[in-house]
C-alpha cells in the first residue's frame, strides 16, 4: 500500500556561489585559513505531512516557498538534512516539462526511452494507445519532436507519463500548460489514475485547479506549512483523505 | 543456531563489537556481558568480535557462544581484521536481532552496503568518534547509514543524543536506558557506607589504560602530595605511565596493580577513600566504574565532560567534577575530599542511594529487554520484501536504464548520417595508417605486424578517454532527469561506459580486419587478454564514477582532467610499445597506465605478463572501488550541485 510519511523534515539547501564550485579556490582557502563556512538556505523546515493511499495533496504558496523542493525531496531527489522521510510505493515524478526528451529524436522513439526510464518495456501496442490519447494524427508519430507546438509536446508528454498507474504521482505545475480541451481529458486520466489506490501531489497557483483536483490543500511559505484546508467537495469524491496533519 | 534446540525457542540476539573478554575488560564488555546475562531467559545471545589471539575461533564466556575473527592488530583504535565484515554477513541470518554496539565502523561496512536489511537492528550508541576526529567525514556517512537502518537507538543518558548531532538525527528512535549495576554484590558486612578509612590516603582509579582516560593527569596531581594512587587496569598506556610514575618520583605512593577480578575489584572498591575517574575526553560517555564506586559507598571525583559523566555522579551530591585535564585542580580536590571525613562519609552514602534508586540493574535490564522486544515485535510487522524490492532489483533497474540511454545515443548517432559511429572508425583507421607509417620510419622494427597491436591499443585509449571526459560533463548535461525524474546520478557515469563501449565496438571493426589481414590467427592470445581486459574497463568505469563526481562538484577539474588525459596519451604506451624506448624507465614503471595496457595487450602478442603489472593494477583497482564507495555515498547530494 502507498503511503507518504514526513516528521519534521527539513532540507538545509546549499548556496554555491562561483567561488564554491572552484576547488583550487577552496584548496587556497584551507591554505590561509579563510573563514568561509558554506552558506546554506533552509528550503524545507520542520514539516511533517502523512497520506494514504487515495490522497490528493495540493501545495500552493508564492515562489520559491519550497513548493517544487518539497515534491523533489519526496522524489528523493534531495537528501533530507534532518527528520523522517519514509516512502512507501513506486514513485512517479513528473516534476520538469522536458526531462528526458530529445527534441531531434522522432515521437515514437522518444516515447519508447521515456518508458525504458520509468522502467517499462515500450510495445507496439503500448505505444499506439499512448497516441490514441493525445489525439494528434498517426503519422505524427515519425515527426522529430522539434517540430511539435508546445501543446501538442505537452500531450505526448502527459500521455506518456500518465500511461501506467503509479502509486504515487508528483506534479508540478502541470495541467495549466495544456489547452482547455485536453485539461477536461487530463483531469479525467488523473481521476482515473487516483482511483486506481495512488497518491497524487500538486505544486501550483493555480487555485481553482488545486480545488477541484485535491482533497486538501497545504499552503507553504518559507519552506514552514503555513496553513493546511481540507476542501469540501459537494459531490461525493472517489477518495478519501485518511490523514493530514500538519 | 547453538540455542535452537531449547523450547520455548527464545529469539536470539547478536552482540556485534570490536573484542571482547576474555581479551580486555571495561566498561562496554560489562554493559554487554550484563545484558547477556540479565536477558538471557528472554533472548539467547551471541557474541560476534575480533580476538588477536586466534587458537580458537569460538570459545563460551560465561555461557553465551563467542564467535572471534582473527585481527591483526590495531590500526586507529580499530582491529584490523579484513574477515570481520565477511563473516558478521554470514552470521546475520542466523539471528533474530542484531545488536551492534557502536562506535564499530567495520560492521557498519555491512549495514552501509544494504546488507542484514532483513533482521531487526537495535544500536546501542557507546560513544561518538572522539579519538580520530579527522576521519569523521569518512565514517559519519557510514555511521548515518546504519542508524537508518536501526530500529532503535539506546543511549545511556538523555545528554548524548543533545550532544552528538548525528544523533540528533535521529532522536525519534533514540531511547534513554540509564546502565545499571548489581549493587547487592557490593553489600559485603565489613564495608558499610559510614565505614571510612581512618588513614584516609587511599585514593582508587580503574579503567583501561588508554589515553582518554586521563590517568596521566592523576598521577601528576598526586605529584607533591600526600595520598596514595593504586590504578586497577591494563593498555597499552602503561608503559608511559610507569615512566611518568619513575620520572616524578611517585614509585613509593602510586601503583598500577594491572587487571584484578570482578572479587578483587570490589575489595578495593571498599577499601578506598575516595574515588576518581581522571577521563579527559567525550568519549568516556558514562563512567561505568563511577556507579560502581557509587554502589560501594565512595565518594567519587569526576570530570566536566559534556556528556553523561557529571550527571551520574552530580557534583556537590556524590561527587566532585573538576575541569578535565586540570592536574591542579583534581589535586587540590583530592585533599580537600580526604581532609573531610564527614563530607566523605556523606558524600558516599548519597551515592549509595543514587545507585541504588536510580541506576539498578532490574531497570536497566527492564529497559533493555522492552526496546529489543519492540526492535523484534517491530521486523515481524514490517513487510519486508516491500523494503527488499527496493534494494537490489533497483541497481538492476539502474543499469537498464544506463544502457537503454546509451543504445539510444549510440542509435542517434545513426539518425542523420548513414555511416554512424563508423565515421569515428574511419578516421581511426586514418590515425593509425599515418601513425603506423610514421613509427615505421623511427624505428626499423617491421611496423607490419605491429599495426593491429597499435590499432587495438587507440580503440582502448579512446574508450578510457572518452568515458573519463564523458563523464566530467554527464551529470550536468543530465541535470533535468535527476532533479525532475529523480533518476539516481550513477545512471549516467554508467551510461557513459556504456556508450563509449559501444563506440568502442564500432571501433574494434579496423584491429580485427587488421588482424585478419597482417597475422597468424591465433585465438588462444585473445582469450588469455580477456581477464586483463576486463580490469583495464573495470577501472575505466571507477575512474568515470570519481572524477566524474569530483569534477561535477569543483567546475575547474574538468580543464586539468583534459590535459592530463593529454599527458597521460603522450607518457603511455599507447602508440609506441615498450620495447620502441628504455625498458626500465622510471616514468614508466610508475606510470599506471603502462600497466593497465600491459595486463591485456601482453597476453594479446603471446608474451607474458610481469607480476608486478599485475600487483599495479590490482591495487589500482582496490583504491578506485574504494574511492568509488565513498563517491557513491556523496553522489546522494549530486542534486545541488548541476
Amino acid at each position: 500500500m502507498a503511503s507518504i510519511s514526513l516528521r519534521n523534515v527539513c532540507l538545509d539547501y546549499p548556496l554555491y556561489g562561483a567561488y564554491d564550485f572552484s576547488l583550487k579556490r577552496r584548496l587556497i582557502g584551507h591554505l590561509i585559513r579563510e573563514k568561509g563556512g558554506m552558506r546554506v538556505i533552509r528550503a524545507i523546515d520542520n514539516v511533517t505531512i502523512t497520506a494514504e493511499a487515495g490522497a490528493r495533496i495540493g501545495l500552493a504558496g508564492p515562489n520559491g516557498s519550497g513548493k517544487s523542493t518539497l515534491l523533489r525531496l519526496i522524489a528523493g531527489v534531495y537528501p533530507p538534512s534532518s527528520g523522517h522521510l519514509s516512502i512507501r510505493g513506486n514513485v512517479v515524478p513528473l516534476l520538469g516539462l522536458n526531462a528526458g526528451v530529445n527534441l531531434d529524436f522522432v515521437a515514437e522513439d522518444n516515447i519508447a526511452l521515456l518508458l525504458r526510464i520509468s522502467g517499462r518495456k515500450p510495445t507496439r501496442a503500448v505505444i499506439d494507445e499512448i497516441w490514441a490519447f493525445t489525439e494528434l494524427e498517426a503519422r505524427m508519430q515519425r515527426l522529430p519532436l522539434r517540430m511539435f507546438s508546445s501543446g501538442m509536446l505537452m500531450r505526448v508528454l502527459f500521455a506518456t507519463a500518465t500511461a501506467f498507474p503509479a502509486d504515487i504521482l508528483l506534479l508540478d505545475e502541470w495541467l495549466s500548460v495544456v489547452d482547455e480541451r485536453f485539461a477536461e481529458k487530463a483531469e479525467r486520466r488523473l481521476q482515473n489514475l487516483v482511483s486506481q489506490a495512488a497518491i497524487v501531489i500538486i505544486a501550483s497557483h493555480d487555485q481553482p485547479l488545486l480545488r477541484r483536483t485535491c482533497t486538501s490543500i497545504i499552503n507553504l511559505d518559507h519552506g514552514r506549512i503555513a496553513s493546511t484546508v481540507t476542501v469540501e467537495q459537494p459531490s461525493a469524491p472517489p477518495f478519501e483523505v485518511r490523514e493530514i496533519s500538519a | 543456531m547453538h540455542h535452537a534446540s531449547q523450547s520455548p525457542r527464545r529469539p536470539s540476539v547478536l552482540h556485534i563489537f570490536k573484542i571482547y573478554y576474555p581479551d580486555l575488560f571495561g566498561g562496554t564488555l560489562t554493559v554487554i556481558r550484563d545484558i547477556c546475562a540479565g536477558l538471557k531467559d528472554a533472548f539467547a545471545p551471541a557474541v560476534l568480535v575480533c580476538s588477536q589471539s586466534a587458537e580458537q575461533r569460538e570459545i563460551v564466556v560465561n555461557d553465551v557462544p563467542v564467535a572471534r575473527v582473527h585481527s591483526f592488530g590495531d590500526v586507529l583504535s580499530l582491529p584490523a581484521a579484513p574477515t570481520y565484515p565477511w563473516r558478521l554477513w554470514q552470521k546475520i541470518a542466523d539471528h533474530d536481532l542484531l545488536a551492534l554496539h557502536a562506535p564499530f565502523p567495520l560492521a557498519d561496512i555491512v549495514f552501509a552496503l544494504g546488507l542484514g536489511r532483513r533482521r531487526p537492528l537495535v544500536v546501542h550508541w557507546h560513544a561518538d568518534i572522539v579519538t580520530h576526529a579527522g576521519l569523521r567525514w569518512l565514517i559519519q556517512p557510514l555511521m548515518r547509514r546504519t542508524l537508518r537502518q536501526a530500529k532503535a537507538i539506546i543511549v545511556s543518558d538523555r545528554v548524548l543524543v543533545d550532544k552528538a548531532p548525528l544523533l540528533r538525527e535521529f532522536e525519534d528512535k533514540c531511547h534513554v536506558v540509564p546502565f545499571g549495576i548489581d549493587t547487592d554484590v557490593y553489600d559485603w558486612p565489613k564495608i558499610e557506607p559510614h565505614h571510612v578509612n581512618g588513614r584516609g590516603r587511599l585514593v582508587l582509579a580503574c579503567g583501561r589504560l588508554v589515553p582518554y582516560k586521563g590517568f596521566d593527569v592523576l598521577i601528576r596531581a598526586a605529584a607533591n602530595r600526600e595520598f596514595e594512587v593504586w590504578i586497577i587496569g591494563e593498555g597499552v598506556e602503561r608503559v608511559r605511565l610507569e615512566q611518568l610514575i619513575s620520572a616524578l618520583g611517585l614509585g613509593e605512593r602510586v601503583r598500577l596493580l594491572g587487571s584484578v577480578n570482578d572479587r578483587e575489584r570490589i575489595k578495593l572498591m571498599g577499601l578506598a577513600d575516595v574515588f576518581v575517574m581522571p577521563s579527559v575526553t567525550n568519549a568516556e560517555t558514562f563512567g561505568l566504574v563511577q556507579l560502581e564506586a557509587m554502589a560501594a559507598g565512595r565518594p567519587v571525583i569526576n570530570t566536566a565532560l559534556d556528556t553523561a559523566v557529571p550527571r551520574v555522579a552530580r557534583h556537590g551530591m556524590e561527587a566532585i567534577t573538576v575541569p578535565p585535564g586540570d592536574a591542579e585542580a583534581l589535586g587540590e580536590a583530592i585533599e580537600g575530599l580526604i581532609s573531610d571525613p564527614e563530607r566523605r562519609r556523606r558524600m558516599g552514602l548519597s551515592g549509595r542511594s543514587r545507585a541504588v534508586s536510580r541506576y539498578s540493574a532490574a531497570a536497566f535490564k527492564d529497559g533493555m529487554e522492552s526496546v529489543y522486544r519492540a526492535a523484534v515485535a517491530a521486523a515481524c510487522d514490517d513487510p519486508a520484501p516491500a523494503v527488499d524490492r527496493r534494494g537490489e532489483p533497483r541497481w538492476f533497474d539502474s543499469i537498464r536504464i544506463a544502457a537503454a540511454l546509451a543504445w539510444s545515443d549510440m542509435r542517434h548517432r545513426y539518425v542523420r548520417s548513414l555511416l554512424g559511429p563508423f565515421w569515428m572508425s574511419l578516421q581511426m583507421a586514418i590515425v593509425v595508417a599515418v601513425l603506423g607509417s610514421v613509427i615505421g620510419q623511427m624505428s626499423n622494427a617491421d611496423m607490419l605486424a605491429h599495426l593491429p597491436i597499435l590499432a587495438v591499443s587507440m580503440t582502448a585509449w579512446n574508450f578510457l578517454n572518452g568515458v573519463v571526459l564523458d563523464a566530467t560533463t554527464a551529470l550536468q548535461n543530465s541535470a533535468s532527469l535527476i532533479r525532475d525524474r529523480a533518476l539516481p546520478p550513477v545512471i549516467f557515469l554508467l551510461q557513459c561506459t556504456f556508450r563509449q563501449g559501444l563506440f568502442a565496438l564500432h571501433n574494434a571493426c579496423v584491429p580485427l580486419a587488421l588482424w585478419l589481414l597482417l597475422t597468424p590467427h591465433d585465438l588462444s592470445g585473445a582469450l588469455a587478454a580477456l581477464p586483463g581486459l576486463s580490469l583495464f574497463v573495470i577501472c575505466t568505469f571507477g575512474l568515470s564514477i570519481v572524477l566524474g563526481a569530483l569534477a561535477t562538484r569543483y567546475r575547474d577539474l574538468k580543464p586539468i582532467i583534459e590535459s592530463t588525459l593529454m599527458l597521460a596519451f603522450l607518457a603511455s604506451p599507447v602508440i609506441w610499445s615498450a620495447d620502441m624506448v628504455n625498458h626500465r624507465s622510471t616514468v614508466m614503471r610508475l606510470n599506471p597506465l603502462t600497466h593497465l595496457f600491459a595486463v591485456w595487450r601482453e597476453p594479446l602478442t603471446g608474451g607474458h605478463v610481469d607480476a608486478t603489472s599485475i600487483l599495479y593494477v590490482l591495487v589500482a583497482v582496490a583504491l578506485l572501488l574504494c574511492a568509488s564507495v565513498v563517491t557513491l555515498v556523496h553522489l546522494r547530494k549530486a542534486a545541488f550541485w548541476i
